[in-house]
């Protein structure tokens, strides 16, 4: 089944509902299409973009935004498949899996005319090693990275020109994830010229005028907290930039508000930029014959699971705590979850193959994990057997970072381990930041956790959720078979690494390390007369696909 | 303007500066002990790079070298930048956002003192009878209701049952300052404090209404209108002048409630969003401003006091 199926198979499996040419991923004009005169798309956004400089950039809201601003050596389809942009071809991998040949393409400019040459890659990932954002690891495996990273240098000099359209990139240790991760953001090309005269680092991306990319559009005007507004590029080298003429972002962070402008027509589609509707709003319309047509629910590349501490607490050993967190999972009616805190399917879906996303590089597959599988008498066996005098779960709290989603998971968990396991835990919210700061020093012994892929590679889940010392873990999990694996595989070609990874995904699923609840859903709200907005798994699909027809 | 006077701002301007100092220290100190910082998100930040943000921040700095680069920068004028919108510099924004705060409060102040002025003379001019007992009614209603219930009130019957006549975003229209938006969050705003300043007024009449140089001015023959509005109202207004001050503040403090729940992109919104976010550098500024208004506007009431009564000097 190829991926495409997956999404396609699982989207009906979840009562999705797709318009057919939008789940199709958009496409080009046909003749048969009228468009309007006014070619604008519109639509409402939270929170304000956080970066707009790619060097910068980890929220998907600015990713989303900004791919179609800037572009890199390679790009991801509509069914996540890296694909060249500005490179002409996949790179060439010297024998020991060491050096990295791109070739770019020789046409390709920035959105002020100036052509694009090895040199001005160079710079930018140069750039963002030095910068340090949230994403500058993506150069980690780069000769010299570490050097650029502590500021004792400006240059990775595993960084090679060949010549003007060619350069290589070597690596200290063979990492063959690393070719998709230079499909990410961080490895967008900016304008050196630009950034100089717009300021410096800090400051050429806050005027318009400077923030150039070589997408397929360009930011004309900005109002932070506000408004954006964007352009196509004129010329753009790439070819057509399709029909839109204008692209207009608000925000506006009541999302009542966004649907009541909405359906007044002044937006075209909520949903863009990773973008949700309220729970009364997507189950209105998911339930509406006639306004159904207009939600798109897709398949989205995030898992939400139980956070366990494996350090300290009750559930605290690989061994000595996985009864206690075997109950704990098998004692959820997953599909009562999905019913109450995924707004009746709307918003997640269940999840029963592992850590990994359903549709992902890396899934298990459907039912695969036991500790998924309700089982309330086996669960509450399980746990007197584990914890008989309850003493090792007295006075119990599951910490949330406060979130509408997060609040209905944890009452609705906590109401099912009183149920099914006469447990009394408590839930606790807390600020984001809060929460991430502690989360981040396993403080917690039960919590909530999710972790939406950046790209669709299996590492991207161990290297940061699972190896020892993974800095999103939460859960201080160590196992050096795990690592010993996780470093073997990410060293391999995926076709020949996936096998080694899904027996990670295994292990982690039998020794109860997170057992996962639901996957997500993102929702679209796109008029009838709107075409090619939608999105894979991970990203939006670029606006070039939309057009406005006549209404 | 005696000298006096003069002096008296003066000494009151140097005492807010300071207040208004101490106000952003406290603030400072508590906020960088709150847990959590701005670039902590789930995404796969690295130590790294969170080092690498808060030095180009300077929030590795120790606390008293931050807390003296950020009043440096005050004294420049320059609030700093977000540290959650990185290139967005505070000080325009909080200048556009306090415009739009101001436009409610404004409109808000003016239900309080409008609505409030009128019914407390009409309650006191028509004591004990229906008039008074449905003013009176009105304002023990009114103060009795909080703003937020108001303003849930209001959402309720303008946003839900004239959802047809207000589209249900009558206060939402990107592009702030249309006076349709202005009403419903100004009267949610306001009209506690209103009800409080009716009852004020109406108690302060009475008493002025039976002094000796209202009944003379009576006794003249002087229009009705000329012995409230000139004799009894101007000395009536005392008490209520006073009052003005803690008004002010709670009006200040209380759009921080009415704009989240309206949405509107005030100061007030962006002051809890700013805390949540561990966006330091706008909570700082938007409590040095709110700290600054305050004081203004107390030493605004101060200084309308001998306006209306002339036996004040300072």
């Amino acid at each position: 089944m190829t991926r495409s199926s997956k999404f396609r198979s699982l989207a009906a499996a979840l009562g999705a509902l797709c318009v057919a040419a939008a789940c199709g991923g958009g496409g080009t004009t046909t003749t048969s299409e009228t468009l309007a005169a006014d070619q604008t798309l519109s639509f409402p956004i939270n929170d304000d973009v956080g970066d707009l400089d790619p060097a910068h950039m980890s929220a998907a809201v600015d990713i989303d935004l900004f791919q179609n601003v800037f572009s890199g050596l390679y790009k991801f389809d509509s069914k996540l498949a890296e694909v060249p942009d500005i490179a002409t071809a996949p790179p060439v991998i010297s024998a020991d899996g060491l050096t990295y040949t791109f070739t770019m393409r020789k046409d390709a400019k920035f959105s002020d005319g100036s052509g694009i040459k090895a040199d001005d890659f160079i710079f930018s990932w140069n750039r963002a090693a030095r910068i340090q954002g949230d994403y500058a690891s993506v150069f980690e495996p780069v000769v010299g990275y570490d050097a650029v990273a502590k500021g004792t240098t400006k240059t990775m000099t595993g960084l090679k020109k060949i010549d003007d359209y060619k350069f290589s990139a070597t690596l200290t240790s063979p990492a063959a994830y690393w070719f998709t991760e230079v499909g990410l953001w961080t490895a967008w090309v900016v304008s050196e010229k630009a950034i100089i005269a717009g300021g410096g680092d800090d400051k050429w991306f806050t005027d318009p005028k400077y923030l150039i990319g070589s997408g397929q559009f360009k930011m004309t005007a900005r109002t932070p907290k506000q408004s954006l507004d964007f352009a196509p590029v004129a010329n753009w080298y790439g070819g057509s930039t399709g029909v839109l003429q204008k692209v207009h972002i608000e925000v506006i962070a009541d999302q009542k508000a966004q649907v009541t402008k909405y359906e007044s027509g002044n937006y075209s589609a909520i949903g863009p930029m990773n973008q949700s509707l309220t729970p009364e709003d997507v189950i209105r319309y998911n339930s509406s014959p006639t306004l159904k047509s207009q939600l798109q629910l897709l398949p989205q590349a995030r898992t939400t699971w139980i956070g366990f501490n494996l350090k300290t607490g009750p559930f605290a050993g690989i061994d000595a705590g996985k009864a206690g967190r075997h109950a704990f999972s098998t004692a959820v009616d997953r599909d009562q979850l999905v019913d109450i805190a995924c707004s009746k399917g709307t918003a997640c879906f269940k999840a029963t193959g592992g850590l990994i996303t359903k549709g992902l590089q890396g899934y298990l597959g459907d039912g695969t994990n036991p500790a998924t599988k309700f089982d309330p008498a086996a669960a509450l066996a399980e746990y007197k057997a584990w914890d008989p005098t309850g003493s090792k779960v007295a006075g119990l709290v599951y910490t949330y970072n406060s979130s509408a989603f997060n609040k209905a998971v944890c009452e609705n968990l906590v109401s099912q381990w009183k149920k099914n396991l006469n447990v009394t835990v408590q839930c606790t919210a807390q600020d984001r930041k809060s929460f991430f700061a502690a989360r981040t020093k396993c403080s917690y012994p039960i919590f909530r956790h999710s972790w939406g892929a950046d790209y669709d590679h299996p590492q991207d889940w161990f290297d940061f959720l699972i190896v020892t010392g993974a800095g999103s873990g939460g859960s201080c999990y160590s196992n050096p078979t795990v690592d010993a694996m996780a470093k073997d595989a990410n060293s391999k070609p995926l076709a020949q690494s996936l096998d080694t990874y899904k027996k990670m995904g295994q292990i982690v699923v039998d020794q109860v390390i997170a057992p996962e609840l639901v996957y997500g859903i993102q929702q679209y709200l796109v008029h009838p007369y709107v075409k090619g907005v939608s999105g894979s798994a991970l990203y939006d699909y670029r606006w070039s696909e939309v057009r406005i027809l006549q209404h | 303007m005696t000298r006096g006077t003069i002096s008296y701002i003066g000494q009151r301007l140097v005492l807010i500066a300071i207040t208004t100092v101490l106000v952003s220290s406290i603030v400072f100190l508590l906020l960088h002990q709150i847990p959590g910082n701005a670039f902590l998100n789930e995404t796969r930040t690295s130590a790294e790079s969170l080092a690498a943000n808060l030095h180009h921040y300077g929030l590795d700095l120790p606390l008293p070298q931050q807390y003296a680069n950020w009043v440096t920068g005050v004294l420049h004028g320059d609030l700093g930048e977000s540290l959650v919108n990185r290139g967005v510099q505070i000080t325009p924004l909080l200048i556009r956002e306090a415009s739009v705060s101001a436009t409610v409060g404004f409109y808000a102040l003016l239900i309080t003192i409008g609505l409030g002025l009128f019914l407390g003379i009409f309650a006191a001019l028509r004591q004990n009878t229906w008039v008074d007992y449905v003013a009176s009614s009105a304002s023990v209603v009114g103060y009795s209701i909080p703003s937020f219930v108001l303003a849930i009130f209001g959402l309720l019957i303008f946003g839900h049952f004239f959802y047809i006549w207000t589209g249900g975003a009558f206060y939402y229209v990107p592009g702030w300052g249309k006076l349709e938006q202005v009403p419903v969050p100004a009267l949610a705003l306001g009209l506690p404090y209103a009800s409080y300043v009716a009852r004020l007024t109406r108690a302060s009449m009475l008493e002025t209404i039976r002094t000796d140089y209202v009944r003379t001015a009576w006794a003249k023959g002087l229009k009705s209108r000329v012995v409230v509005l000139r004799h009894a109202l101007r000395n009536a207004l005392i008490p209520v002048v006073t009052i003005l001050g803690p008004l002010i503040t709670g009006i200040i403090t209380g759009s921080v409630v009415i704009e989240n729940i309206f949405g509107i992109p005030g100061l007030g919104k962006e002051f809890v969003q700013s805390i949540l976010g561990r966006d330091y550098n706008i909570v700082i500024g938007v409590f040095t401003f709110y700290a600054a208004l305050v004081g203004l506007a107390n030493l605004l009431v101060d200084v309308i006091y001998p306006i209306l009564d002339p036996r004040i000097r300072y």
